[in-house]
């Protein structure tokens, strides 16, 4: 299957009066979306997110390397009406009312006004504007965020760029957008989502790119990113002594308020409160700890699995590439 | 492109641009309303007065009272009408709305092109309001017609247009009006020392470098003085001498036109 989006080796340097010297935006990006996904592009501010989300929408020009959008150039006018762009600082001029905005953007994209008589009310009542018939200079930061939204969804678009889209919004409507989104893959439309919320990202992307200086840093899925560490964290009801003293028969030589296992047996584990964090060998040590705690009579909580979030992963990356 | 020419209209109209023209329009045209005056004859035929000045008998006067329109509004329409449209086209490349109707499957040069389109419609439009209801009025009673007036007005139009072509040129490279604006003023204001430019500048400018430079100035530059003269030559002896001048201020307007829309299409956002 043709991919919706893909670029290769996309370099972007931006030149200024005051610099000699061309300043990188994007070097060497090379990346591949998959029709019915929901793709996350996530990295620091500057990392050159925008910077590609616009060569993708044919609004930039890369200084060397390719895009492909939907098969086609992304300067193209028909592949753009295939697409909708939900950008990050979208500024509607004040005067104009939603109803007026979305036929205006529906025209420029080549929506008929049959479609738009249709489309328009169904959308606003979508994204909670119905009936809200007020200039835009009126609205709040997440009713404007709403209306972009409805814009970009207008044309019925094969791919859907979003940036920061919950920007602005209440965790409401922060929810609403991600149903939104998960419906729309649930359709195959692909969904290209640039947002600073890793949690989000995390919650409703198939696939990641981490963009770190104008570079992939790391591309996977989220089940990939959030792998475990190979700890675990058992919970009890009360680290008595005992119990303590049964864990570090397990583990290895007891340091007093911790475990502290040597070499050969565990590398690191610890007591905090009533929680015990530890790595072990394998799967026979872990059920070792557990038969052991159980007979020095512990009650055990939970035995849970430390997994990295896409936030600390994030940081993992970009930090060890600063 | 329509849809981004209705739309530069609907937003002169929100931003109360075109209100303003439209209602200085009104006044102009009430003014002259009100001080061309008609003196029936018992022939038939009717005396023109402007205000307590006799201008003779209406086959005469007509011609008259239509170039004292373009004389009184022509300048003052140009320079309000390019501070109303020039906004037409600086906010069509705001951040934040530019995203928004590049990203829409209508080319760049089609949206740009509509705007600048509404531009040269709203003064058009406004400046038709301002002179037309006394040249009507004066059809009806005495049957001299309007056609002279139209045409100047269509020639006025190309003027305001290779101003405004000015401004679209303008507007690319930088942000705000301010540069474009009086850009296309001082296109404007340096027209008639051009067109007399040996009594303007030559006492100044002795080389022939440097008056062969003076020389290709005004043969490029839109030639505003000289096609307000073709409107007051046309309304009064229904014919034009040279239309050199129209040629020329066409054939500049639609250079910078055209390198406008060719910069914009390259340009990244």
């Amino acid at each position: 299957m043709n991919p919706a989006i893909e670029t290769h080796d996309l370099q972007k340097a931006y030149r200024t009066l005051m610099r000699r010297k061309p300043v990188p935006a994007l070097q060497g990006v090379s990346l591949r979306v998959e029709p019915g996904t929901i793709f996350g592009l996530i990295g620091q501010n500057g990392a050159g997110k925008t910077t590609l989300v616009k060569i993708l929408l044919g609004l930039s020009r890369p200084t060397s390397g390719s895009a492909r959008l939907l098969g086609g150039s992304p300067g193209d006018s028909a592949s753009r009406r295939r697409i909708g762009y939900l950008p990050e600082q979208m500024r509607i001029p004040e005067y104009m009312k939603a109803k007026s905005f979305l036929h205006y953007m529906g025209r420029l994209n080549g929506v008929n006004s049959n479609t738009m008589k249709q489309r328009v009310p169904e959308l606003l009542e979508k994204v909670g504007l119905a009936g809200v018939n007020k200039p835009v200079k009126s609205y709040s930061k997440g009713m404007q965020q709403r209306l972009g939204l409805a814009q970009a969804l207008l044309n019925d678009p094969e791919v859907l760029f979003l940036d920061e889209p919950t920007d602005g919004l209440d965790p409401l409507g922060r929810k609403d957008v991600r149903d939104l989104l998960v419906s729309l893959r649930a359709v195959g439309k692909t969904v290209f989502l640039n947002s600073h919320l890793l949690s989000e990202i995390e919650m409703v992307c198939d696939h990641i790119v981490i963009l770190n200086r104008g570079q992939v840093a790391c591309a996977a899925t989220p089940a990939e990113f959030t792998r475990g560490t190979g700890e675990y964290l058992v919970r009890v009801a009360v680290a008595t002594d005992a119990v303590r003293a049964a864990a570090a028969e397990v583990l290895g030589a007891s340091n007093g308020n911790g475990v502290r296992g040597n070499a050969s047996n565990t590398t690191k584990a610890g007591w905090t409160e009533n929680t015990l964090r530890f790595a072990p060998r394998d799967r026979e040590q872990l059920n070792a700890l557990i038969d052991r705690l159980r007979s020095a009579q512990a009650e055990i909580d939970s035995v849970e699995p430390v997994r990295l979030s896409l936030e600390q992963f994030f940081l993992q990356v970009v930090g060890a590439q600063e | 492109m329509l849809a981004a020419y209705f739309n530069s209209l609907h937003e002169a109209v929100n931003r109360r641009m075109a209100l303003v023209l439209a209602g200085v329009a009104v006044l102009v045209a009430g003014t002259f309303w009100w001080i061309v005056q008609l003196k029936p004859l018992p022939d038939g035929t009717s005396m023109i007065f402007l205000g307590t000045n006799f201008l003779g008998p209406a086959t005469l006067a007509v011609p008259s009272v239509f170039g004292a329109e373009i004389q009184q509004t022509g300048v003052l329409w140009l320079l309000l009408a390019i501070f109303a449209a020039a906004p037409l086209l600086t906010s069509a490349l705001e951040k934040g709305w530019i995203e928004l109707t590049l990203s829409k499957g209508t080319s760049r040069w089609k949206i740009f092109l509509g705007r600048f389109l509404g531009g040269v419609t709203l003064y058009f439009v406004t400046f038709l309001l301002a002179t037309f209801p006394v040249a009507l009025r004066l059809w009806w009673k005495t049957g001299v017609g309007p056609g002279p007036l139209a045409i100047a007005l269509l020639i006025q139009t190309l003027s305001f247009a290779a101003l405004l072509s000015v401004v679209a040129l303008a507007t690319l490279p930088q942000k705000g009006m301010a540069l474009p604006v009086m850009a296309a003023v001082a296109v404007w204001f340096f027209s008639p020392s051009l067109a007399r430019r040996q009594q303007s500048y030559y006492s100044f400018f002795t080389s022939h470098v440097s008056r062969g430079i003076l020389e290709w100035i005004y043969r490029i530059l839109p030639k505003c003085s000289e096609l307000e003269s073709m409107c007051f030559a046309y309304i009064r002896d229904g014919k034009i001498a040279t239309w050199w001048p129209f040629w020329s201020t066409g054939i500049f307007a639609a250079a910078m036109l055209g390198l406008s829309l060719c910069l914009l299409q390259r340009k990244s956002f």
